[in-house]
């Protein structure tokens, strides 16, 4: 059998779901690397040179744990997936540095998904790729058609459940993302002392069934820590690109921590892809990079939304983020309702500093609510 | 309307002698200095490349002396370039400034249309011939500028004349001065008195498009290597950027470009900016020219793609990345440049002595 290693990292968190089917229904098998240790991000620094994103550095630690479990390495270039929008430039060199950097590395697939050349094109580069498997043009176009579907199967999933990627791909094809911490944490944050909700705190059972308020671990479904696993005490949006928030390395589970001092944690993932577009169409007038609506959409709706506190988690050297960021940090200080804080994340940031940050940050929110009346009497 | 003009090298007098032609005002903002740096550094966000932070120092120098129109090109592509617009907007807007900016967003027509005011077509065809007349002689004046910095026997003297041409093919007013003023330029730069020395060591310069054609931003990183005796080589030019990123590659011609086709083995497609282009130029140039000088402002992640894939082609070559930001010394890039330039010396001796041997 074949084996084609998809490396966890970037893109899989979105199309994972379609890739696996696509494969499997040509009779491949389907390797995944297991989740980022510190490990494979030394060895993926270790090839490239040192301004390259950490996201793009993980990636090739991935692909370098996989280059002697499989026999093709599938790397697609996802240049557009709409109409003049386009994906940052790594995305598009991606096959190529890692054949360059990584020789060791099996044949690489590469098909270029660019809807700006016509459907002719593209379906031309999903016929290829499934031509090294079978002889049946048939059998690649139902292939490609069970991989659509899955792929429609797994958004719905995730707006209609409210999972995040990884828990539904968990849940659709069995791959799991492994906590390499466990559930308890060295440093946990302070909980929240200070109850930022105005309405009276609801209990797992009642929460309403709006598409912005359900919790991470309700939908989860396990439990957590009894002392917070009832109420919640602030509502964090976290925004940033999906490799990098669901990759518990990069972020150093930046999500959990929230949750475990008590916060309802949002993400991107939860709001519509309407409602991303038409926050990005009303700031900026055009959606230009494809992963735009994961920074610029979701940071202004969240914005204009009733939450507490927004923190945009970035990683160093990121060319898009740099003016997506900046796009919102602006937005925050012209609306001035909602506190936004923005972290830039590398291989060498520490836990330690991080949660001093994040503390520092639950405080402030903490003392804007109970120290209004406080500061008004001294001042 | 006044339309304030960004600086990009001599991308200037091209756009006045199209200006001139069409009836469209210009607001000539002095060249860039480090007061315009420092304006462009304190008003972007952090980690943005240097073209921006220079840019929005541009407009800002323009907007201060009154113009009321700006003009920022880039559509949409894998690079920061085409997003630039959206966040000068918002920064010059918070600053308060009354401007209209003019983007590419529906075409390169429609930013003619809207800054000529409906001037007949005609008028606009002449207007952009006479403009890119004049960045081709610049072009060709520069060209040799580079051979005779290397051998001229007074240094300084090319540089002196090439500044000059500048400055008078700007001035000229129609075509047929302009013409006279070319042939007279050129007659003065190859007569200049050389020194009798062997060959010229050749060294191509390829990178980001704005570092390799703005000299603030690139350190004069020409002249310097000219003073070092070195015969700088590079086929990244204004008047082309001019005729091929609005017209020729919106054609798709793009993939067959010379530089393009050489890297194709390496990084297979555009990955914007000018990433694909250093690979090929790398790859293209490896037997006749003695070194390449890539260079490319902090963070360009299309650079950062070819600078990865760059040491791994099977033609040999050497490769001096220098990255600018706006804290780039001078000091720090002239001693790069020597000791580059010594070691291909150094390289070249010793091969000359093996085959003598």
């Amino acid at each position: 059998m074949i084996r084609v290693g998809v490396p966890r990292a970037l893109l899989y968190y979105q199309y994972y779901p379609m890739w696996k089917t696509f494969f499997e229904s040509l009779g491949a098998e389907v390797v995944v690397s297991p989740t980022t240790t510190q490990a494979m991000v030394s060895s993926g620094a270790s090839r490239v040179v040192a301004e390259t994103c950490l996201p793009a550095k993980v990636f090739l630690g991935h692909t370098l744990t996989l280059a002697d479990k499989c026999d093709f390495m599938f790397i697609p270039v996802v240049r557009s997936v709409r109409k003049k929008t386009y994906n940052c430039s790594k995305f598009l060199g991606l096959p190529d540095m890692c054949r360059a950097v990584i020789p060791e590395s099996p044949p690489i697939l590469e098909p270029e998904i660019d809807v700006n050349r016509g459907q002719r094109d593209l379906y031309l580069a999903i016929y290829r790729l499934g031509r090294r498997f079978t002889w049946n043009p048939r059998k690649v176009k139902q292939a490609a058609q069970a991989a659509w579907q899955s792929h429609l199967d797994y958004l719905n999933l995730m707006s209609s459940d409210k999972l995040t990627p990884p828990q539904a791909i968990e849940r659709l094809t069995g791959t799991s993302q492994p906590s390499l911490f466990g559930d308890r944490l060295e440093i946990p944050l302070n909980p929240f002392r200070v109850n930022l909700q105005d309405e009276p705190p609801f209990t797992k059972g009642d929460i309403p069934h709006s598409p912005v308020s359900h919790s991470l671990e309700k939908r989860n479904g396990q439990k957590k820590n009894s002392e917070m696993s009832g109420t919640h005490k602030a509502t964090i949006a976290v925004i940033g690109h999906s490799y990098i928030l669901y990759d518990e390395h990069i972020s150093h589970r930046i999500i959990h921590r929230l949750e475990q001092a008590g916060a309802k944690v949002l993400t991107p993932d939860m709001l519509m892809r309407q409602e991303l577009e038409a926050a990005v169409i009303k700031i900026t007038g055009r959606v230009y990079w494809t992963q735009e609506e994961e920074v610029v959409g979701a940071g202004v709706h969240y914005l204009e939304s009733a939450v507490d506190g927004i923190i945009g988690l970035t990683t160093f050297g990121c060319g898009p983020d740099s003016l997506m960021m900046d796009v919102v940090r602006r937005q925050a200080t012209k609306l001035k309702n909602v506190p936004f804080m923005s972290l830039t994340l590398d291989e060498h940031t520490a836990e330690g500093g991080l949660i001093t940050r994040l503390e520092a940050f639950l405080d402030m929110l903490q003392r804007k609510k109970r120290g209004k009346s406080e500061v008004c009497a001294s001042a | 309307m006044r339309l304030g003009l960004t600086h990009m090298g001599n991308l200037y007098v091209g756009i006045r002698g199209i200006a001139s032609k069409v009836g469209c005002e210009l607001v000539v903002t002095p060249p860039t200095t480090q007061l315009t740096l420092s304006l462009g550094v304190k008003y972007s966000p952090e980690t943005v490349c240097l073209p921006f932070k220079l840019q929005l120092g541009n407009m800002i120098e323009a907007l201060e002396m009154g113009a009321d129109t700006l003009v920022m090109p880039g559509g949409p592509g894998p690079c920061r370039f085409g997003y630039y617009n959206k966040l000068h907007k918002m920064i010059l807007h918070e600053m308060d400034y009354k401007f209209h900016l003019v983007t590419q967003e529906r075409g390169i027509m429609h930013i003619i249309r809207s800054l000529t005011g409906g001037a007949p077509l005609q008028q606009v065809i002449d207007g952009f011939r006479f403009g890119i007349a004049k960045l081709n002689a610049i072009e060709n004046l520069e060209r040799l500028a580079h051979k005779m910095r290397a051998i001229e026997r007074n240094r300084g003297e090319a540089t002196r004349i090439f500044r000059e041409s500048v400055k008078a093919i700007d001035e000229t007013e129609d075509h047929k001065s302009f013409k006279q003023i070319r042939k007279e330029y050129e007659q003065k730069l190859t007569s200049l008195p050389t020194v009798e020395s062997p060959a010229p060591l050749k060294i191509g310069i390829t990178g980001e498009v704005f570092i390799v054609l703005d000299p603030f931003a690139n350190m004069d990183i020409e002249i310097e290597l000219g003073k070092l005796g070195v015969e700088v080589r590079r086929t990244l030019f204004i008047g082309d950027w001019v005729k091929l990123n609005p017209f020729i590659y919106k054609l798709g011609l793009r993939e067959k470009d010379r530089s393009h086709r050489a890297a194709l083995p390496y990084l297979a497609r555009h990955v914007g900016g000018d990433g694909w282009q250093s690979v090929g130029e790398k790859v293209l140039h490896a037997r006749d020219w003695d070194g390449l000088i890539h260079i490319e402002p902090f963070g360009c992640v299309p650079e950062i793609m070819a600078r990865n894939i760059m040491p791994y082609t099977k033609e040999a070559l050497p490769v001096l990345d220098i990255i600018f930001d706006e804290h780039t010394g001078r000091a720090g890039v002239i001693n790069r440049l020597e000791a580059f330039v010594d070691m291909i010396r150094r390289k070249k001796r010793k091969r000359k002595v093996q085959v003598c041997a």
